[in-house]
């Protein structure tokens, strides 16, 4: 069959479905359908061939292996501290707290040092750190069985706001990093995680937006990411293609690849004061 | 540098690996925060001089030789190898510190760079690059713990002929010495340092409370802590240690040093018997009724400088500002005060390194908040800041007057026997 004459069809179909459609949910569901039937009825070649198995190999195996490097890696760092000898004194500063634990706590999470030194920066640290706990129960979102939003919405926690809380403080992250002793201290790493993460939250950003900004939703509607989780989950290792349909499916394996890469790095980079800057503040605190 | 010193140095590196250093090495996320904290950046603001910046010479090294980027990808982090060079940025940083802490308590996870700074002496001891004069005054503190016997009749002459001075601060207490020594079972035993003034005036305290105390044939200051020599530090106080257990005092009081206070009171663990500073004794000489000062002696107003090591890493803040409080109702704080005070810039044995002009430039700082505050008089509890602030005041003709906390109470005590 000639790509071309499939894609030319798709398109007819979801013209054709939009026009003949009496409402805007239909009109997607019938686009959609036509765009998937056309999508598995091409027969690939050459590096189209070579795309689909290493899309397949991001999309499912891949994901696999990450979590498990970045489980593996988190724990040998882990251990790594455990095993090590404790300090022989204690290297808290005073005034003393009555509550160290809850002094610590208040430390880790509220930065009141960097609130008082640097408030702008505070505000985007506050904001990029609630926003990542809204993106993590966003993706939780989209496994078979929980339901935090509506099952019908098409929107995803915070319907695209989330996406901007961390896009927008990654930027000043990046940005902060260009002048001043800030360059100085910064190493080639400090520029690659950020950029890394950026890449993710754009393209994250560009999902979300695009399921809660546009008249019609993203291509692909939570209800695919759902079936796409789905086969993560029952390690049915099937190919994401049969349930994630259209030609954005590009954006969504470049999603998926860098947060892959991510999670595996995460255990090796300073991302791991997500495990240790509570344990930090508590050596200061007692 | 060879290999087999270059091996000797890593394996010096990996002993120097506790908990908390692979913490603090591990998650820097050079936010910069610490950049400003730091007194020495304030007066030249050069990358080196951060404590972040001061760190990552023994965070660029523990990537190149304990963590798999440094292996695979060194280019990421900027990784540096152990040869000569990156032992002289050793030694810029870990001397350039004064190990005031008070990045610590800007950082947001609370990194410790004077413990970092401790793998970057330790390299240099490694590399036989330590400054020569804290090893010589090391070991000068560490033989007089073996030969203390020897010099005792003669040091117990000269403390002797201090006795007129004590007297005439404060009366002995009938049928006691003026400056006991040997004392055992005494309540306190109070550790000096080797000039006089800080025998003196606390001698005259300690009288005036009808302390049943005995001073210890040793000084308190310990020079291996600023050398970052682990081993040489606990000999040292181990002196004192072992006095107090051979005496079997109740407590032990420590002359105004900072960092002999910091050592013996918290890197020593546990004993039959307490540590305190003598500003801790005095607040709570005054506080029980046992010795009464007089207030105004002081002429003019009076500033208080927070030792580093006694205040923000010791917890002595209200004590000295409660005896002030009792000598004088003209105090003024320096600002910022406490725990977040500027260090004067005579801390990590800058003072015993000589290093004038640079302390000098980096006690610009404290120079400025001491003109600000517009004090006549500043007062501090420990011995390098008050030769520090002397300099300082000289060199940025301040026309302050410099004392000891100590001091100035000895001279206001008043109501004896009463």
């Amino acid at each position: 069959m000639d790509p071309q004459a499939v894609s030319q069809g798709a398109a007819n179909a979801v013209s054709a479905a939009s026009a003949v459609a009496g409402n805007e949910q239909a009109a997607a569901s019938g686009a959609v359908q036509a765009v998937s039937a056309a999508s598995q009825a091409v027969v690939h070649t050459g590096f189209a061939l070579f795309l689909d198995k290493l899309y397949y190999f991001i999309m499912v195996p891949l994901v696999y292996i990450s979590i498990i490097v970045m489980i593996v890696g988190i724990v040998a760092k882990i251990m790594s501290i455990v095993r090590a000898p404790i300090p022989a004194f204690s290297l808290k500063t005073y005034p003393a707290k009555k509550r160290p634990f809850l002094a610590a706590l208040a430390d880790t999470f509220g930065m009141p040092m960097i609130r008082k030194e640097k408030p702008l920066f505070w505000f985007f640290l506050m904001m990029f750190h609630i926003g990542i706990f809204f993106l993590f129960f966003g993706h939780l979102d989209l496994f078979p069985g929980v339901n935090l939003m509506p099952p019908q919405s098409r929107h995803m926690i915070g319907a695209g706001a989330v996406g901007l809380s961390v896009t927008i403080p990654t930027f000043y992250f990046l940005f902060r990093r260009f002048k001043g002793q800030e360059r100085h201290i910064s190493v080639p790493s400090d520029y690659l995680l950020l950029l890394l993460l950026l890449f993710i939250f754009l393209l994250g950003d560009m999902i979300s937006w695009g399921n809660s900004w546009t008249a019609h939703g993203f291509v692909m509607t939570k209800a695919d990411f759902k079936n796409y989780f789905g086969i993560l989950k029952s390690f049915s290792f099937a190919d994401p293609r049969t349930v994630l349909h259209g030609s954005h499916y590009h954006f969504v394996v470049a999603h998926v690849f860098l947060a892959e890469l991510f999670m595996m790095i995460l255990p090796f980079t300073k991302i791991v004061h997500t495990f240790f800057s509570l344990p930090l503040n508590l050596l200061r605190r007692r | 540098m060879e290999t087999a010193t270059q091996e000797a140095l890593k394996k010096l590196f990996e002993s120097k690996l506790n908990k908390a250093m692979r913490l603090y090495l591990d998650t820097c996320a050079h936010c910069g925060l610490c950049v400003e904290a730091c007194h020495v950046y304030q007066a030249m603001p050069e990358t080196k001089y951060t404590p972040v910046g001061r760190a990552e010479v023994v965070r660029k090294l523990f990537k190149r030789y304990f963590k798999v980027q440094g292996k695979i990808a060194p280019w990421l982090g900027e990784v540096i190898e152990l040869d000569d060079k990156s032992v002289d940025m050793a030694y810029e940083a870990a001397f350039s510190c004064t190990g005031c802490r008070r990045c610590v308590t800007v950082c947001p996870f609370g990194i410790d760079t004077q413990q970092v700074m401790n793998i970057a002496k330790l390299l240099l001891i490694g590399a036989e690059k330590q400054p020569q004069i804290l090893s010589m005054l090391s070991d000068m503190s560490i033989a007089k713990g073996e030969t203390w016997k020897e010099t005792a009749d003669d040091y117990i002459a000269a403390l002797n002929n201090l006795a007129p001075e004590v007297e005439a601060l404060a009366p002995t207490p009938p049928g006691r010495p003026t400056i006991p020594i040997d004392v055992e079972n005494a309540n306190v035993l109070y550790v000096g340092l080797s000039g006089k003034h800080s025998i003196v005036p606390a001698a005259a305290i300690l009288n005036a409370a009808r302390e049943n105390w005995t001073i210890s044939h040793f000084e308190a200051v310990n020079f291996a802590a600023w050398l970052g020599d682990g081993e040489k530090q606990r000999l040292i106080a181990k002196r004192i240690i072992m006095e107090a257990e051979r005496l079997k005092v109740k407590e032990v009081a420590v002359v105004e040093c900072g960092t002999a206070t910091r050592v013996l009171k918290f890197m020593t663990g546990s004993h039959p018997f307490k540590i305190v500073s003598i500003v801790e004794l005095i607040a709570r000489y005054i506080e029980q009724g046992r010795i009464k000062v007089k207030s105004g002696t002081i002429s003019g107003t009076l500033t208080y400088h927070d030792p580093c090591q006694l205040g923000r890493n010791g917890g002595v803040m209200e004590e000295p500002r409660y005896i002030i409080g009792k000598l004088t109702d003209k105090f003024v704080e320096l600002t910022p005060n406490k725990e977040a005070n500027w260090c004067c810039g005579g801390g990590g044995g800058l003072i015993s390194l000589g290093e004038h002009e640079f302390r000098m430039k980096t006690g610009k700082v404290k120079a400025d908040q001491m003109r600000a505050s517009k004090a006549d008089t500043i007062c501090t509890a420990c011995e390098n800041c008050h030769t520090q602030l002397t300099e300082l005041n000289e060199h940025y003709e301040l026309g302050m007057k410099v004392e000891s906390l100590t001091n100035l109470v000895a001279h206001a005590l008043t109501g004896f026997g009463a």
